[in-house]
């Protein structure tokens, strides 16, 4: 087998085909405790990381904006208010059982009027050529198999001058917080995702997955090679995670 | 740019303090609702802070980060801004106060009288959130902006005024680092506990 045809799920090398599959599975069964794992996971600091990137989006009234690995919709509720009812939202999943819980979510909230649902992997975004004025994908991209394709798929939707924002965990700046993180990550996460999600596996993956997950350099790299201008990264809690930016050109 | 963390939380919890304190008063947020559009810049020389400031229709929002069009860019340090947010007479404070003004001062006059009207209790609300910022440090830092906003005789306020720049010149990240370390450690060990208290809880079930 030659190294073309394997990628990481977590530490285990799989082969590229399964990969979707065993991704897939791993948010099925966590889907409906998402929200609740996501604030214990990170404390609810997670909200300001998106906070962050909200900002950072630059998103307007009227803007078309897609948000890839969607999950539950916390980015897609926001950016529907600020595009406001001239504007358009697309949450996208790969995962049908995260876009329900999202969409159950953001029903409740009634924010529906401008926010769509499409079932879709990254790889292979079913949206024509400079469609949307922004894309975000936050904790999404590590979970893709091809990122290249994925970082391609989304410069060919993105209008000229759009921008790409790719919120993901990265590489703790400093030693003593690196080794905290990996104690927590991979003692504490799976741990309680048994206790909540009953689904150790789960999480003990999310954990693996994130230490794989390119650093900042390496992903800023990866951005350019893409096509991407004016690239530039974030670190926000100590590189714990990155905001990556990217222009199409 | 510093890490944003830090800055973004506490410009949330800022934020949500303000619209709870709107939200709490006699007219609510519909007195903004002529100012909505209108974007402040404000730039804080001491402690050194950038935000921008919002005014929408249901209530404030305060970012980091803006790219589009202002109404007016604002700078000074932060002993200027509260004089100017407790002044009498905000339009004189302008002229002779220490605050330097780009852009259409109108909005901002505007604002400042609603705010003044308003009578806007806005220490409940702010203690209240700052309970949800992660590092306290920094929720230190605010109260004593605020504490100091209310007393405000010249030389507490120099004090004040150092002790904020002392305390903003701390790095956030190594605090936060030291934080994060003990709050890992702790949670550690009570996952030992707690993993144990489970594995013996199991065995006690397998014999029943
Ligand atoms: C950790 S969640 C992040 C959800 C949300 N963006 C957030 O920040 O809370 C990762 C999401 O990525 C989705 N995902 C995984 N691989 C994908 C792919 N190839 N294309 C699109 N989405 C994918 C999963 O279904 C899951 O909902």
């Amino acid at each position: 087998m030659s190294d073309k045809d394997t990628t990481h799920f977590g530490f285990k090398e799989v082969k590229k085909d399964a990969k979707a599959g065993l991704v897939a599975d791993v948010f099925h069964s966590v889907a409906a405790r998402y929200d609740l794992m996501n604030d214990l996971m990170s404390g609810g600091i997670h909200r300001i990381w998106k906070r962050f990137t909200i900002e950072l989006s630059g998103v307007r009234k009227g803007n078309a904006v897609l948000d890839i690995a969607g999950g539950t919709g916390d980015l897609a509720a926001r950016f529907a208010e600020l595009v406001g009812c001239e504007g358009r939202v697309v949450l996208a999943d790969i995962n049908e059982s995260m876009l329900q819980v999202g969409r159950d979510k953001l029903l409740d909230t009634g924010r529906l009027g401008n926010i769509e649902f499409v079932q879709a992997d990254a790889q292979f975004l079913p949206f024509p050529d400079d469609s949307f004025d922004c894309v975000t994908i936050a904790f999404g991209l590590r979970n893709v198999t091809d990122k290249d394709l994925a970082l391609r798929s989304i410069l060919r939707v993105l209008k000229p001058g759009g921008r790409l924002l790719v919120l993901e965990f990265s590489k703790p700046e400093n030693e003593l917080l690196s080794q905290a993180y990996d104690t927590y990550s991979f003692r504490i996460l799976p741990f309680m995702g048994r206790l909540v999600a009953n689904d150790s596996d789960s999480y003990q993956y999310l954990a693996e997955s994130i230490r794989k997950h390119p650093d900042q350099e390496t992903l800023l790299d990866m951005i350019e090679d893409a096509g991407f201008a004016q690239c530039q990264f974030h670190n926000m809690t100590g590189g714990i995670v990155a905001l990556h930016r990217g222009v199409k050109p | 740019m510093p890490d944003p963390t830090l800055h973004t939380a506490a410009l949330a919890a800022l934020e949500a303090a303000a619209n709870r304190a709107l939200a709490l008063s006699e007219q609510g947020t519909a007195v903004l609702e002529p100012l909505a559009g209108s974007v402040f810049a404000c730039h804080c020389t001491t402690p050194e802070l950038d935000f921008y400031l919002h005014l929408e229709t249901d209530g404030v929002r305060l970012t980091g980060v803006y790219e589009g069009a202002v109404t007016a860019r604002i700078t000074g340090s932060a002993s200027d801004f509260s004089e100017l947010a407790t002044s009498e007479d905000a339009a004189a404070t302008l002229i002779n106060g220490n605050l330097t003004l780009e852009g259409n001062s109108a909005p901002l006059i505007e604002f400042q009288h609603i705010l003044a009207d308003l009578n806007i209790d806005w220490e409940a609300p702010l203690v209240s959130s700052l309970g949800d910022v992660a590092g306290h440090q920094i929720a230190e830092i605010l109260r004593g902006v605020f504490s100091w906003g209310r007393q405000a005789s010249s030389g507490l306020a120099r004090q004040v005024e150092e002790f904020i720049h002392e305390e903003a010149r701390l790095s956030p990240p190594r605090l936060e680092v030291e934080d994060f370390y003990r709050d890992i450690a702790e949670l550690v060990m009570r996952v030992d506990r707690l993993q144990s208290r489970v594995e013996r809880i199991n065995r006690k079930l397998q014999k029943s």
